[in-house]
């Protein structure tokens, strides 16, 4: 059967020569890879958000601040080390292996933060956790904000550019594989269950705590990978970057795409990402060259428009809970 | 004479002011099929939540299997063998009935290190070490779950037929790619059954089964609640309305009337007591209509 041959970590080997075969070939197109990982960092963090907000069902808002413990853990660490090198291998190699080492901790960083953040405010629900989350957010914010070590308000600058579109593909392809897996197995069929009816959900041997903490560390770690992603491709990064629109920006991609719809998430990050670019280009097409520069003003008007309208349209979101295979897979619906 | 796997001593439990249940005592060996009834509010489904640790009780004490399970957690104590349905469903509505069922039906194998060894170390007092040695495991099989280790991949498709078969039992397999939101409401019934019987328990407490069913399928239940005891060996405590159905089936019954237990005993003891007549049926006993006869 198909699906046997996707077992183990199969798909990752097979991945990695597409993904740099897809390297070599983009190489000079700066513009794409840049495009490319912006989307691709958005992309995770919606995936990743969407595990706790989509298939558990609680309601993080402070994702950026995840993404800011990975973006600084990680770029701080590249900076130290940015004068060291493996001297037996070669220069590209030598980066890309410092490079996986700083997304390794500032993701281990970001998903100890979630483990901390999880253990005591997710005994609480709803709102009450929302607020708790946002107020982690704003924290994480603040604490770089007035730490020297961080550049205070000026951010890190300098951070080697060793970002490669290989890299960011690789992780949003292992994203991806993460999620779908934990769908599929006993373990996202508890987070659904905790979805669904946390009572219920206890009562049927699900450990309800020890389930939302979880899904908070690996969300949290994959947030805290997208940080340092974008931290070694974006020139600079500063508190700015990781605000509680930052936070909502990703929120917005996942109610858009259907909470617990992972493709969902994928389908409308990578459009809610292009849109300004979009706008830009369809803008810079007319008369008028200076709209094309107001485009991020007005990118927060539009994000809110079309929130309005998917409410209005369709509330579950545009694939709803479900995936988009599942339109094709044979369903007996209705069978009398 | 077989084990006691559910056993509540003196259990009481007050809120505020208020004694929810006082001095409530049950016995539950394999194969019993008891009742619980009592007027509205007399504190039955309170009786559940505090065997089933949605409450902790205020004095006595609970054992399931053996094991005082105070203040324990509930999914804690649906490991012990003990599972449950709700008065007002709480399936998970918007998951396939095939899926609620695989919800239940958990991983029974811990890989790593035997669940028998871990109990062994947390009868032994050693409770840091017991749950260090469950999050190893619990790790341990996220990990086969991200890798799909071929262990994981067969435990899957046990799971799979193992719910499935539940559902057959139930009389449910042809719906079991269906939301469970949108089944009958009599089906609905049925799946919180299978679904609690995925947890494998030894006892099994029913709360109000039989709610909102009409007559044939009331009747059917009652075939189908005695085919599951005896199939899976199962004690039963079945909380119900309907006194035909209650009469019906169980062996024991206790009432209940505002907290405090007021009789125990066979169905034909309990319908003869008069303490019970008049908590129960209260005016309409004077007319002397026999219990269970519809108005």
């Amino acid at each position: 059967m198909s699906k046997d041959a996707l077992k183990g970590p199969l798909p990752v080997i097979l991945a990695l020569p597409v993904l740099a075969l897809l390297q070599v070939t983009l190489q000079d197109h700066d513009f794409l890879i840049y495009l490319t990982s912006l989307v691709g960092v958005n992309v995770i963090l919606a995936v990743s958000l969407n595990i706790v907000n989509g298939m558990t069902g609680q309601f993080s808002i402070g994702h950026a601040g995840f993404m800011a413990v990975g973006a600084y853990s990680g770029g701080k660490l590249s900076l130290e080390m940015k004068d060291y090198a493996l001297s037996f291998l070669p220069h590209v190699v030598s980066d890309q292996i410092s490079f996986m080492l700083a997304i390794l901790v500032g993701g281990a960083a970001a998903a100890l933060c979630g483990f901390i953040v999880g253990l005591p405010s997710l005994r609480l629900k709803g709102d009450y956790l929302a607020i708790v989350t946002l107020g982690f957010g704003e924290i994480i914010r603040v604490i770089v904000q007035n730490t020297e070590a961080f550049g205070r308000a000026l951010g890190l600058s300098g951070i080697p550019q060793s970002s490669s579109l290989a890299m960011i593909l690789f992780w949003v392809f292992l994203t991806l594989l993460v999620a779908k897996r934990i769908a599929d197995s006993s373990h996202g069929r508890s987070l659904w269950a905790i979805r669904e009816d946390e009572i219920a959900a206890e009562a049927m041997g699900v450990n309800t705590t020890g389930y939302k903490v979880r899904a908070f560390v690996i969300s949290a770690f994959f947030a805290g990978v997208a940080g340092v992603l974008f931290a070694h491709f974006v020139p600079i990064i500063n508190p700015g970057s990781f605000t509680f629109v930052k936070s909502m920006e990703v929120v917005v991609m996942i109610v858009a795409g259907g909470l617990g719809s992972t493709t969902g998430s994928v389908v409308a990050a990578v459009f809610l990402t292009l849109l300004p670019e979009g706008l830009r280009s369809a803008f810079s097409r007319l008369d008028d060259p200076s709209l094309a520069q107001k485009v991020d003003q007005i990118r927060m008007p539009i994000y809110g428009l079309l929130l309005v309208a998917i409410m209005l349209l369709r509330p579950q979101g545009i694939f709803g809970t479900h995936e988009i295979w599942d339109r094709w897979k044979k369903k007996p619906k209705g069978a009398t | 004479m077989s084990e006691v796997l559910l056993h509540a001593q003196k259990v009481s439990i007050q809120f505020g002011g208020l004694k929810a249940l006082c001095d409530f005592d049950l016995e539950i060996k394999s194969g019993d099929l008891k009742g619980l009834i009592g007027p509205n509010g007399a504190g039955k489904t309170t009786a559940f939540n505090v065997l089933t640790g949605v409450y902790r009780p205020t004095s006595g004490t609970v054992q399931v299997a053996g094991e005082v399970v105070n203040g324990r957690l509930p999914h804690q104590i649906n490991r012990l063998g003990l599972a449950r349905t709700f008065q007002n469903i709480r399936l998970f509505k918007s998951l396939s009935a095939l899926d609620n069922v695989k919800v239940a039906c958990l991983a029974e194998s811990h890989p790593l290190f035997r669940a028998s060894g871990i109990e062994a170390l947390r009868k032994s007092g050693q409770s840091f070490m017991a749950n260090g040695l469950d999050a190893l495991n619990n790790y341990y099989d996220w990990w086969r779950a991200l890798l799909l280790t071929p262990g994981f991949l067969r435990e899957e498709v046990n799971i799979e037929d193992r719910a499935l078969e539940l559902l057959s039992v139930m009389g449910l397999r042809h719906r079991a790619e269906e939301e469970a939101g949108s089944l009958p409401y009599g089906e609905q019934r049925r799946l919180e059954i299978a679904r609690a019987l995925g947890t494998r328990p030894k006892v099994l407490l029913l709360d109000e089964p039989a709610a909102g069913m009409n007559t044939k399928e009331k009747a059917e239940l009652m075939v189908l609640i005695r085919e599951l005891r005896d199939r899976f060996s199962l004690g039963i405590l079945v909380i119900e309305h309907d006194m035909k159905l209650v009469m019906g089936i169980c062996e024991q019954i206790t009432v209940l009337d505002h907290g405090e237990t007021i009789a125990y005993g066979t169905p034909e003891a309990v319908k003869k007591n008069p303490k019970v007549v008049e908590a129960y049926l209260g005016e309409a006993a004077k007319t002397d209509r026999p219990i269970g006869a519809t108005p």
